[in-house]
């Protein structure tokens, strides 16, 4: 922390801010990944080109599993319950959501960077086998310099080290304990995102699209959480969740400065709204969705399911946080306005759903209704609720990851073959995939024996139970929508006939079939024998403070 | 009143210096100007601009520039430690260090990639 | 001099940000409006650190992210907005409309990327 009082006292050698103390022991899980991130940097610098895309493979996995170990390690060393606590000086919270969410969000980074390097769906260049993403990202689309590129094999092995500094953002964001880190947390898994989307190798004007839509949408919103995390700070005179807590009920002592600020409720419900806008931007709630479809549809395809999964999952952890270690509060005043958002969320995605072309466009608009959902289990306000949202998360990152990966495999001449009506008759050219995408659908469709189903059932029995009986009903009804629409795209890929010139189903190497068969595991898994991950959910569902 | 009399005193000279000099320069330099001297100066840029189709700078100003402020401004990270460094002791230059060398690796990065290069 | 004052102010400066945002076509004015809110932010982080006698400073320490924050964000929106404008040579932000909810058959989607395939 900055000390310019430091300056004024006597000799300048006051010794009133006492070093720091960091536990990097408990901060491994980022560490390890920001680590691995920076070695890729340099990889991706001293490296000849073309050892860079398997050193690049193996720095990301070697970092999210050892991610991933770190995080298992300190669950087993109590850290998510009874040794739970605050890290660096208060800042970061080491407790049950927050190593539950690291763990969800490392595992989905693990299998979003295996379809990164699928490198058997585009046909070979020269001898060179190629990926989803540019040959060159700077060059002009259809240019000279491009074309050159492509003949060489050029891969944009760079999105490697971005995805781990996204993820260590997104490990960052839902354990931060004050407002400073948030943002910090935010920005970091941000910005990376931002490039990502617009380094696609084909549709590149669309990719660069996307790329500028969700930048101008993602920068205003995070303008919007940092004035409202100012005047946040102006009525607590805190940053940190905890204190502000305090001063929110009335705990804290007051200052004659607090005095003042304190009385004015309107620093405190309008930096609470403002703040809430730039967390539900990054969920996509409605009316903050008008990017999430655009920027689905036009990002590289294994990014889209990176940042579908990943990011929903971060941006939940700390909109729970956030409104449970914070504002518990002042419940009665924000969970009207949830409520608000909650239904229009899944009224507005479920319906719009309906009327989509596109398959990366309708699974954008299901992932805003499914926002909706996981926000009703945020309105309980109980364990139940926490509870019930970390396990919706882990559910849908899968089957969003394992979705995505299907619609990379079908393809025509032009790359991935989007448009709904070349995927009729699906089910009779590829039965496997066909009946594999099936299963997805009905899992965001919530349908029985699938992990949709014990998620939504989770969240509503917790939204019911909390005294939110209405929000359950609306949820059901939109349910019912949204699973028309998932039916119709299963009637349509097994019940009509093939075009003629429709797309073919490329055939994946062991790295997306690994995806797709652990989506497929986790999908059933958590359908038929939830209970293990119900109970780890409950036990992990206690912030501490 | 009495106290400020030096900083007033010190703001005369300071102003006359400066006065002084240009007065004095324009007096007895030599006159000798050329295209690039009558310009104003804007870091490195043609100052006003050119007519549609004729008034782009190019790329590599622009990385150059980028480049720059972006190094620039992450080094404002050091201003708190130096501000309490003796505070923080060996742990706060230990972080710093950690903290320079995260963006030397940034510096390795651009320098590998040809980013400082002109030509 | 009273909090009201830099309060005030910055919610000034903030508000002409969000109207640059809504209303300038521009994509470099639009980020530069952005830039307007994040220094919004700052004048009241910072007034409110001195008010309140933060003996942490936490405000101007935030202040010092945001603007860090800010020059990364702009490095990288740049980048991504050059792209776009070496492309199709335009920087307005309403012309870039590929992307969207349509039915028609002839999708701008479908026709940029047409485009493209021409191009190369």
């Amino acid at each position: 922390m900055i000390a310019t009082h430091a300056l004024a006292a006597a000799g300048g050698n006051s010794p009133s801010i006492p070093a720091p103390h960091i536990e990097y022991g408990q901060l491994s899980p980022m560490l390890v990944v920001f680590g691995a991130a920076l070695v890729g940097i340099l990889a991706e610098a001293f490296l000849p080109r073309r050892l860079r895309a398997a050193t690049q493979l193996g720095i990301s996995l070697a970092g999210l599993v050892g991610g991933f170990v770190a995080v298992v390690v300190l669950a087993a060393q109590g850290h998510a319950s009874t040794r739970a606590g605050l890290l660096a000086m208060g800042s970061v919270a080491i407790d049950g959501p927050a190593l539950f969410l690291q763990g969800v969000i490392l595992l989905t980074a693990v299998l979003a960077v295996l379809t990164y390097a699928e490198g058997r769906l585009e046909p070979r260049i020269n001898g060179h086998r190629i990926d989803a993403f540019a040959a060159q990202a700077a060059a002009v689309p259809g240019g000279e310099q491009e074309r050159e590129a492509t003949r060489e094999g050029l891969r944009t092995t760079e999105i490697y080290p971005l995805t781990l500094f996204a993820v260590g953002g997104m490990l960052l964001f839902p354990a931060s304990n004050d407002l400073l880190t948030m943002f910090v947390a935010l920005e970091v898994l941000s910005l990376p995102l931002y490039l990502m989307c617009a380094i696609a190798r084909r549709r590149r004007l669309l990719s660069q699209e996307a790329a500028v839509k969700y930048f101008l949408l993602g920068a205003f919103a995070s303008a919007f959480f940092l004035f409202g995390t100012a005047l946040l700070y102006g009525y607590a005179g805190s940053l940190r969740l905890g204190e502000i807590a305090d001063v929110v009920s009335g705990v804290a002592p007051v200052t004659p400065a607090l005095a003042v600020t304190t009385q004015n409720d309107a620093l405190l419900l309008i930096g609470l709204a403002m703040v809430s806008v730039g967390l539900l931007f990054k969920v996509g709630a409605v009316p903050f969705h008008s990017w999430t479809p655009d920027v689905y549809q036009g990002a590289p395809t294994p990014v889209t399911g990176f940042m579908a999964a990943a990011t929903k999952t971060a941006a939940f952890g700390a909109l729970l946080r956030l409104f449970y270690v914070a504002f518990p509060g002042i419940r009665w005043d924000w969970r009207p306005v949830m409520w608000g958002v909650a239904i229009l969320t899944m009224v507005v995605g479920s319906i719009l759903a309906v009327t989509q072309q596109d398959v990366k466009r309708l699974l954008a608009y299901s992932s805003i209704a499914h926002a909706g959902f996981i926000l009703t289990g945020l309105i309980a306000t109980d364990r139940r609720g926490v509870a019930a949202v970390l396990f919706y998360l882990l559910a849908y990152s899968f089957v969003t990851l394992g979705a995505f990966a299907v619609v990379t495999l079908v393809r025509d001449s032009k790359g991935e073959a989007t448009h709904l009506s070349s995927w009729a008759g699906l089910g009779r050219r590829s039965p496997l995939l066909a009946a594999v995408f099936a299963l997805f659908l009905l899992a965001f469709a919530g349908i029985p024996l699938t992990s949709g189903f014990t998620g939504k059932f989770a969240v509503f029995q917790a939204a019911a139970g909390g005294g939110a009986a209405p929000l359950v009903i609306v949820g059901v009804l939109s349910s019912a929508i949204a699973a028309f629409f998932y039916i119709r795209v299963i009637v349509l890929m097994f019940f009509s006939d093939p075009q003629p010139s429709g797309p073919a189903v490329a055939v994946p190497s062991a790295l997306t079939a690994t995806t797709i068969a652990f989506g497929v595991l986790v999908t059933l898994g958590l359908g038929l024998l939830p209970q293990y991950f119900l109970d780890l959910a409950t036990k992990a569902s206690i912030f501490i403070r | 009143m009495n106290a400020y009399a030096p900083i007033l005193v010190l703001g005369a000279i300071a102003a006359a210096f400066a006065v002084g000099s240009v007065v004095m320069a324009s007096l007895t330099g030599p006159k000798r100007y050329n295209r690039a001297k009558l310009e104003a100066y804007e870091c490195g840029i043609e100052p006003t601009p050119q007519p549609v189709g004729g008034g782009r700078f190019p790329i590599k100003y622009y990385l150059t520039a980028m480049l720059f402020i972006v190094f620039d401004i992450e080094i404002v990270f050091l201003y708190p430690w130096a501000v309490s460094f003796d505070a923080l002791g060996i742990f706060g230059l230990v972080e710093m260090l950690l903290f320079i060398a995260t963006v030397f690796v940034a510096y390795a990065y651009v320098w590998r990639r040809g980013g400082l290069e002109w030509d | 001099m009273h909090l009201a004052y830099p309060a005030v102010l910055a919610v000034l400066l903030f508000s002409v940000g969000v109207y640059g945002v809504l209303a300038r076509r521009n994509v470099i004015l639009v980020l530069m409006s952005v830039e307007l809110m994040l220094n919004a932010v700052n004048l009241n982080l910072v007034a409110f650190d001195v008010w309140l006698r933060d003996t942490l400073h936490a405000g101007q320490a935030l202040t010092l992210f945001t603007i860090t924050v800010a020059a990364a964000e702009i490095g990288l929106g740049l980048a991504i907005v050059l792209l776009v404008y070496r492309t199709r040579r335009t920087a307005a932000v309403d012309r870039v409309t590929a992307l969207g909810d349509r039915h028609e058959a002839d999708d701008p989607a479908d026709a940029a990327e047409e485009k493209e395939q021409a191009a190369a």
